[in-house]
């Protein structure tokens, strides 16, 4: 069984926000909600600030403090370790929200979080989902949480499900540079100018995510919460880990 | 004997009928208005959003209820399980107004939730038990069973089976079970450190009864059109003395002690997430809540001249419902207003109104209790005891 994990070197990220671009264009986001984020952040204070950025996707944690609050057992871990959430069976209590520390979960009926037009009025949905786009991606997959969403469930990021899943078994990398396995890549990977993404499985020990975490020290946001990320950030000299989720103290 | 529980009969009804139609008239417009807008809005009518506040003022308002019922259980328990019959009169007010109180406190949260009539099937096929959250679905469903056994068996005049015991014993472990469950809830995730711990558990069970104290004073009142003159001998009795202004005194003082070392640590700590109390001390809120709703009605209640008096007491537990009302809207709010790492767009703390939509659950929410009440005492003479089993089906009779 695999434990696909994502590796993200901060020191080659530029902050381009292309991931979150291809991840809302590969799950037909609404504007605003973006499973993929990347945050900006400012350190220190004037005149001696930096301003520093920090992508953020689900951590797909090992230990899922949203899976265990779960009434209803909708959200769930996958067998390859994806944490995934059950369309079919959500109540759209939000208690996951509430329960995960990175605020990586959504509520689909929401006011639009973006000015202008809301989408789910001009591209309004005739049956049970809550938007109809134009950009729909082909996959539609409520019980892994893949496809445009119903109305009033908890939505996040699937790490590709729908791609990843097809995967040939037993594959320790899927590399964006390996034809063979570019379809199964998350777009998020894909898509990365600078190469900053890895994405493989985290048990294999000869795959290129491990080997990047052993050498160049791989570290997961908020560590002490024990929710143990498969998402692992690689610092180097240039990159930092937020140390606090609030990033602005008052 | 049957023609003074006629007259106060005749008091009760008057009173409740007008209770009922000022709360169909209420929750009519609330509810009306409610139900438009989740049908043509949805629960974008509501100010949570994913990146602040994801429970707001209807989950405070389900929370307000269901441990007001909680409170009113343990109130009855005083007398039903643990001996101390000078509250007998009270017993099956507090156990009707637990039941509608419960589904007040239901009817919101399933107005709250995306799909409420979903979690019938998937909360027993999912079996999640190390979710928080199934075990307090669990618990206050067999607490509202056990509550209306309990009411069905006073109803039938049994105050002293066998059954009774046992069913007067287990909804008391029930109601313990369900407030505490509710307390762990919120005090499971270490997320969300403002909640964290199982002294959110004690605190929720305490003010539980709290709540349940200050109700049971108020409507007890309300129901002889806030005249003790009306009420039946031995009710009037209760009233007149100092014992549950001594309990409910008591309950006050617990929860200033609770409220205070819980605010002392929130503001000491340097824990991330904090932050939200030292927004907390800082808004008028609050105040009012420690203030107005605890410490004033504490005082009173402690003044020997003050305890044996119905109006000092009326006072007393309008300012603690309202205080705790105030107190269950600030620990749900407060709790998330340190956001979850959503970057800088996100503010430092996430500010959060409650929208029409939810002060329309809210009153909604209140007008089912209150009406619920009234139709009990209409319909099923609440001041009823062992000692007057049949004067009570003669004043229903009569009603």
């Amino acid at each position: 069984m695999a434990k696909w994990g994502m590796v993200i070197d901060l020191e080659k990220c530029v902050g381009c926000q292309a991931c979150t671009i291809a991840c809302g264009m590969e799950n037909s986001r609404l504007p605003g909600e973006h499973w993929q984020d990347v945050i900006f952040f400012q350190e220190g204070e004037y005149p001696n600030t930096e301003i520093k950025w920090f992508p953020r996707p689900c951590m797909h944690c090992e230990n899922p403090s949203c899976v265990a609050v779960c009434p209803v057992r909708a959200t769930y871990k996958a067998e390859d370790g994806q944490v995934l959430v059950d369309w079919n069976r959500c109540i759209g209590c939000k208690y996951c929200m509430i329960a995960c520390p990175y605020g990586v979960r959504f509520y689909t009926e929401e006011k639009a979080t973006y000015g202008g037009p809301n989408m789910k009025q001009v591209f309004k949905s005739e049956d049970a989902h809550s938007w109809n786009p134009p950009w729909k991606m082909p996959q539609e997959d409520w019980k892994h949480g893949v496809g445009v969403q119903p109305h009033d469930v908890v939505s996040k990021c699937t790490f590709c499900y729908h791609r990843v899943s097809k995967a040939p078994k037993g594959t320790a990398d899927l590399d964006p540079q390996n034809p063979a396995t570019r379809e199964y890549t998350p777009a998020c990977v894909v898509t990365c100018p600078t190469g900053a993404r890895f994405f493989g499985d985290l048990s294999n020990p000869d795959s290129e995510v491990n080997k990047q975490i052993a050498y160049k020290n791989g570290v997961r946001l908020l560590d002490h919460l024990g929710n143990k990320p498969q998402v692992y950030y690689l610092t180097g000299e240039g990159g930092s880990v937020p140390a606090t989720r609030s990033l602005k103290k008052i | 004997m049957a023609t003074k529980s006629t007259e106060i009969s005749s008091h009760v009804r008057s009173a409740a009928n007008a209770w009922l139609v000022s709360c169909i008239i209420v929750g009519g417009i609330s509810g009306a208005y409610m139900l438009y807008q989740l049908m043509t809005v949805g629960h974008a009518a509501f100010n949570t959003s994913s990146d602040g506040v994801n429970w707001g003022l209807p989950i405070a308002t389900y929370v307000f209820f269901a441990l007001t019922s909680s409170g009113l259980s343990m109130i009855a328990s005083l007398a039903m399980v643990f001996g101390f019959k000078q509250f007998y009169p009270i017993v099956k007010r507090c156990i009707w107004l637990a039941i509608i109180t419960l589904a007040s406190g239901f009817a919101v949260l399933a107005f709250e939730l995306g799909h409420p009539f979903r979690m019938l099937w998937a909360m027993p096929t999912g079996m999640q038990v190390v979710s928080p959250m199934f075990w307090m679905g669990v618990f206050y469903t067999i607490d509202l069973v056990l509550l209306i056994i309990k009411f069905y068996l006073i109803m039938q005049d049994d105050w002293h089976s066998n059954l009774s015991k046992f069913i007067g014993a287990a909804s008391f472990v029930a109601v313990i079970l369900a407030s505490g469950m509710l307390g762990l809830l919120f005090g499971s995730v270490a997320m969300r450190p403002m909640w964290f711990g199982s002294f959110t558990s004690i605190y929720y069970m305490l003010t539980a009864a709290l709540c349940g104290a200050a109700a049971i004073v108020v409507t007890t009142y309300m129901a002889f059109d806030f005249d003790s003159r009306n009420m039946p001998d031995e009710l009037r009795t209760l009233a007149e003395s100092d014992q549950l202004p001594k309990v409910f005194a008591t309950l006050i003082g617990i929860t200033l002690v609770m409220i205070v070392t819980r605010m002392w640590t929130g503001l000491w700590s340097n824990l991330d997430g904090l932050e939200g109390f030292h927004i907390l001390i800082k808004s008028p809120l609050f105040w009012i809540e420690f203030l107005l709703g605890l410490v004033i009605p504490f005082w009173m209640l402690l003044q020997p001249s003050m305890q044996v008096r119905m109006r000092p007491q009326m006072i007393a537990a309008f300012l603690v419902l309202g205080g705790m009302f105030i107190n269950r809207y600030e620990f749900i709010v407060s709790g998330q207003i340190v956001p979850m790492f959503k970057g800088t767009w996100v503010n430092s703390l996430e500010p959060y109104f409650p929208s029409t939509t939810e002060w329309a659950m809210a009153v909604f929410g209140l007008a089912v209790a209150l009406g619920g009440y009234a139709i009990g005492e209409k319909l099923f003479h609440l001041s009823a005891t062992p000692n007057n089993g049949t004067a009570g089906k003669l004043a229903t009779s009569a009603a």
